[in-house]
């Protein structure tokens, strides 16, 4: 019911200023539409950096954010694979930790893995950054930080070699618990 | 290719049965459109004999419409003299805005598919997304023919993607210059009803589809070359150790024995594989963007990126569907869930501006996915 009324009311608000209507379609959403450069403008109608302008524009300004600095290749600021991560999310389990194996990046279809052991039992759970249900994400531990065996970069970009090895998960995830 | 013949000011009349009468249709001027231009209907000549082309740019004198309504078949007379408007003055809001109904078949769009990428829609779900961009789609013209067996043949010709005049042959620059457009790389006909004729010249938008609707999208598949019969028909191959030689990927037998003693026409074996005009059916409109003029579309498309596709209404789930709950009366079911009309004849960039920018359709299901069922 919350759910409903909250929809209802966001779909009012985001309709256009002047109550523009949709007379094809009475539920249609009405997004804010992309901003467009006049510069830009001629060339995007005629397909040059058409979707490198999507990639861009179409997530939110917090997922923009989190695309740009934590899931770039080059930020100084980006996630290493072998960081510990906290992620909240809206649908169950709501709140997951483990540590990101890999990390996709596809412009708003980026996603990453993360992996935990939870009762004994090996879990991974896919995450796309995109998505609305994904609400926080908090680093408990960034890889290739502190002096150690816990901070050191991994070599690797993809950390399928954890599902072998119940050790270095406990190794690098040993921060968790603590 | 369709013949093109300009036609005399002066009507020829024969009276013959077989013969064709043409008059200036001048079509249905809701508030939807501006132009004031009085269609050209381009006849092609049939088989049964000779045809006179007529193209009234005046209006028609009364004498000669008497004689040759004496003549003409009484189906061409009640369709297409329906609206007779002489000129742009007199039409003046007498006739209603036409409606999309049921047994109407609105002209398609020809698109450029840029590529693809995913979006979220309101439960939260992710669904994979192509994006289909318009680049100057206009209506080059307007065509109806009489099949042998009498019928009517309606169909509303497309141009799209400018082309430099200088690379546009002699043949092709005199038939933009007929339909007003700037010359196009692509024209391409939709077979349409006789309601949904457009005005040449009308610039179609992407408002033209409603998000929710179900689209076919046509395009020429990816050319993969000559390819083995496992990738080209899901052959299974044999056996990758065991003895086997040097045939792992092979097709293995192609026949029975003796009898039939041959192999049968139409056996599969390697070959030429894409390359061929290919239809995806049924794809869900999620998004439409009128600045940019961007038609996202659900699922896959065939084609490479930057090639031209051709977008219509979907024919089983939306056409067909359509007929058959108008036809027992389940009135609710008639358009898709979330669709309550469509833009006829068409959606023009004049109808985009009074209309949002971005539209996006709601997810088809009731319930979010990622709340369990009790």
């Amino acid at each position: 019911m919350n759910s409903r009324l909250f929809k209802l009311v966001t779909r009012l608000a985001s309709s256009k200023a002047g109550s523009v209507e949709y007379p094809f379609s009475k539920n249609a959403l009405l997004p804010v539409p992309l901003a467009v450069p006049s510069d830009r403008a001629d060339a995007l109608r005629k397909g040059r950096g058409l979707m490198y302008f999507l990639q861009q524009n179409l997530p939110e300004p917090k997922k923009r954010q989190w695309l740009q600095t934590l899931f770039s290749r080059q930020h100084p600021q980006r996630l290493l694979p072998g960081s510990v991560l906290t992620v909240t999310l809206e649908h169950a389990p709501g709140v997951f930790s483990g540590v990101l194996m890999s990390v996709r990046r596809r412009g708003p279809d980026t996603s990453f893995v993360l992996r935990n052991v939870v009762q004994r039992t090996g879990v991974e759970m896919q995450f796309f950054v995109n998505s609305p249900h994904l609400k926080d994400i908090r680093v408990i531990q960034r890889a290739g930080g502190g002096p150690g065996k816990e901070g050191r970069r991994q070599r690797r970009a993809k950390l399928f070699f954890l599902r072998d090895s119940p050790s270095k998960m406990t190794a690098i995830s040993a921060g968790l618990r603590g | 290719m369709i013949e093109m013949r300009p036609a005399p000011e002066v009507a020829v009349l024969q009276t013959r049965p077989t013969l064709l009468l043409c008059r200036t249709l001048s079509f249905i001027r809701g508030p939807m459109f501006h132009q004031l231009d009085l269609m050209r209907v381009v006849f092609k000549q049939t088989r049964l004999g000779k045809a006179a082309f007529f193209f009234f740019k005046s209006p028609p004198r009364t004498m000669l419409g008497l004689r040759s309504l004496a003549q003409t078949p009484q189906l061409l007379i009640q369709r297409c003299c329906r609206q007779l408007h002489t000129t742009a003055a007199n039409l003046a809001n007498t006739v209603p805005h036409p409606k999309w109904t049921a047994s109407s078949l609105r002209t398609g769009l020809i698109a450029r598919k840029r590529g693809m990428t995913a979006m979220w829609d309101d439960n939260g779900a992710r669904v994979p997304i192509t994006v289909l961009q318009l680049e100057n789609c206009q209506v080059t013209a307007n065509i109806v023919t009489l099949r042998p067996d009498r019928s009517e043949y309606h169909a509303v010709q497309i141009g799209a993607s400018d082309r430099p005049s200088r690379t546009t042959t002699a043949q092709m620059k005199g038939h933009f210059r007929k339909a007003r457009v700037p010359p196009k790389y692509v024209v391409r006909e939709f077979p349409v009803t006789p309601d949904a004729h457009i005005p040449v010249g009308t610039t179609l938008s992407a408002v033209h589809f409603v998000p929710g609707q179900y689209v076919d999208v046509t395009a020429n598949s990816i050319g993969k070359g000559f390819q083995g019969v496992m990738k080209r028909w899901n052959f299974r191959g044999l056996r990758a150790s065991h003895g086997v030689s040097v045939s792992h990927r092979s097709a293995g037998a192609t026949g029975a024995h003796q009898d039939p003693g041959r192999v049968w026409p139409g056996k599969k074996m390697a070959g030429r594989l894409g390359g061929k005009r290919i239809t995806m059916q049924n794809l869900t409109v999620m998004r439409v963007d009128t600045d940019l003029d961007l038609i996202f579309v659900k699922g896959a498309v065939p084609g490479a990126d930057d090639a031209h596709v051709l977008v219509r209404d979907a024919k089983k789930r939306l056409v067909t569907l359509a007929q058959a709950h108008q036809a027992v009366g389940a009135y609710e079911k008639v358009l898709p869930k979330g669709v309550d009309d469509l833009p006829f004849p068409a959606g023009t960039k004049e109808m985009a501006q009074h209309l949002p920018t971005v539209i996006e359709a709601r997810s088809k299901r009731v319930t979010s996915p990622f709340v369990p069922r009790e």
